[in-house]
């Protein structure tokens, strides 16, 4: 068997460590947790930090500035730099330029885009497959509710479609025929909050099947066993902050 | 108190050890369950299967190590595949905190299947503006990668030979943790670009971009650790994926059946109060 490299072993017992901090908060808050998380919201910060200066200030500014003379690269970062004007009062207006520019070209951009992706396509797919019923041999209608291509379902996301937008449409009094169309809308939007909320169970699940993999992994000799000894000694700081907190109550003044 | 009302006020942390063992026993001792592959993921699977050799897929990976349990595993298979079918394999990110994670991930596959840096593979790394980025990159795809992660000019990469902006990528896949991520990649780069576009996502995420995938926006759908599950199957190399299928169908169960002792419970006590 060939030894792990040292940057492993050491990036296992970190790993394991900073896991089984986490998991600490299970049992209740304590110190122990709060060290993990302060830690994992400063490497965090850290590391974008670091990463956004090196990637734009020396890969896409100095070094092109410097070494190629692109000099029009100072206009982006004449209009970037006004962002800083904010941190002095007397020139914080010019601050509006930079914000002015972000925002218009954002919504520009943003805008026609989103309208034609989110709102025409589907529209237009919501209303195709009806479409296609009537074709050159006549009406066709197809039943099958596992094929999401099916007329059948084409008609139940139509009507899922309008009664939804009725239901959020306030203009009118939920009542009579509008009622048990309003009512249609909720019945489609449970569904919807229950897949959605299925999709997050699973995908928390998923987050701890990843967790625990990695600590039955570094539960391995090779490693050192960090998830043994570092869960005894966990164990054993969660006895002995709860014993300190036994012996020393909160001071309530 | 009533049994219902001393179970409906149980202690949680014996709900949390019970989805712990729930999870951890069959990751200690799997079962095997099947896997049956859905038509969403056999849908990046056809596709990339369908490419000639050396043609040009593009793999945006965005997310960062917070998402890591269930893209990491649909990372893995997707390049795996890519490298075994000899596609040229352009990867990149979004996600300023997850490039060093890419790189890592990109590296070790391209290692694993043997294949050479610049001529097979590259990492492009990360550029600021996110869809402003995609934009560029339909552009001029140099511009918006002057150079690559190691700070390699990317006009000197073979990988990218004869690849100006994103309409010469064969195949593109976005794996996505959030914004930007998949819709992104559609609204800005595939609806303006023209060029075909698959998705991989958290699990959260999945019910959102299951509209894309029925209009045909996007050809397919890797959701979450279960369709990771799904691509591992089909690429016939099981990793860590498959592995936690059996804990996550566990889990699901333990959810349903607390689910279920819960609201009986809520049902009783209200009968018993009249």
């Amino acid at each position: 068997m060939t030894a792990l490299p040292f940057e492993s072993i050491i990036g296992a017992w970190v790993a394991t460590g900073l896991t089984l901090l986490i998991f600490s908060f299970l049992y209740k808050d304590n110190p122990l947790f709060k060290l993990a998380e302060h830690l994992y919201v400063g490497v965090s910060v850290g590391y974008v930090i670091v990463k956004t200066y090196d990637t734009v200030i020396i890969h896409l500014v100095v070094k092109p500035i410097v070494e190629n003379g692109e000099i029009a690269l100072l206009i982006p970062v004449a209009i970037g730099m006004l962002m800083l004007t904010r941190y002095v009062p007397k020139a914080a207006w010019m601050s509006r330029y930079a914000f002015a520019f972000i925002v218009g070209m954002g919504a520009g951009l943003a805008i026609p885009r989103t309208v034609s992706s989110f709102i025409l396509k589907q529209v237009e797919d919501t209303i195709r497959p009806l479409l296609s019923m009537a074709g050159s041999d006549g009406v066709t209608f197809s039943m099958n509710l596992l094929n999401p291509a099916s007329h059948l379902n084409a008609i139940i996301i139509l009507l899922g479609v309008s009664s939804v937008l009725f239901y959020f449409f306030f203009s009118i009094e939920h009542s009579g025929v509008g009622k048990a169309v309003a009512r249609t809308g909720i019945l489609f939007l449970m569904i919807s909050f229950g897949a959605g909320f299925g999709y997050t169970v699973m995908a928390r699940m998923s987050l701890l099947i990843g967790r625990l993999t990695d600590l039955i992994e570094f539960s391995d000799a090779s490693y050192g066993r960090p998830t043994v000894w570092l869960s005894l000694l966990t164990v054993g700081a969660l006895f002995l902050l709860a014993r300190r907190g036994r012996e020393q109550p909160p001071d309530i003044h | 108190m009533s049994f219902s009302e001393r179970m409906l006020k149980i202690d949680r942390r014996i709900i949390f050890l019970m989805i712990g063992l729930c999870t951890l026993l069959p990751l200690l001792y799997p079962v095997g369950l099947p896997i049956k592959i859905s038509s969403e993921v056999r849908g990046v699977y056809d596709h990339i299967e369908s490419l000639p050799e050396r043609s040009v897929f593009l793999l945006s990976i965005d997310f960062d190590p917070a998402s890591k349990p269930e893209l990491y595993p649909q990372a893995i298979a997707l390049l795996r595949h890519a490298f075994r079918k000899h596609l040229r394999v352009v990867t990149m990110t979004l996600w300023v905190s997850g490039t060093g994670m890419a790189d890592q991930l990109v590296t070790q596959v391209a290692k694993e299947m043997g294949k050479e840096y610049g001529t097979d593979y590259a990492f492009l790394g990360w550029s600021p503006g996110g869809q402003a980025v995609i934009i560029n990159m339909g552009q001029d795809l140099y511009s918006a990668f002057p150079s690559d992660y190691s700070g390699k000019s990317t006009k000197d990469l073979p990988v990218l030979d004869g690849v100006r902006s994103l309409k010469d990528v064969g195949y593109m896949v976005s794996l996505g943790a959030g914004r930007p991520g998949v819709e992104e990649w559609y609204v800005f780069g595939k609806d303006k670009y023209k060029f075909e576009l698959g998705g991989g996502c958290t699990g959260v995420m999945a019910p959102g971009l299951y509209p894309l995938l029925r209009s045909g926006q996007i050809n397919g759908l890797i959701g979450g650790l279960r369709g990771a599950a799904e691509y591992e199957n089909l690429i016939g190399q099981k990793g860590k994926a498959v592995a936690g299928m059996d804990a996550q169908s566990a889990t699901h169960l333990a959810i349903i059946a607390l689910v279920i002792m819960c609201n009986l419970f809520y049902f009783s006590l209200r009968q018993q109060r009249g």
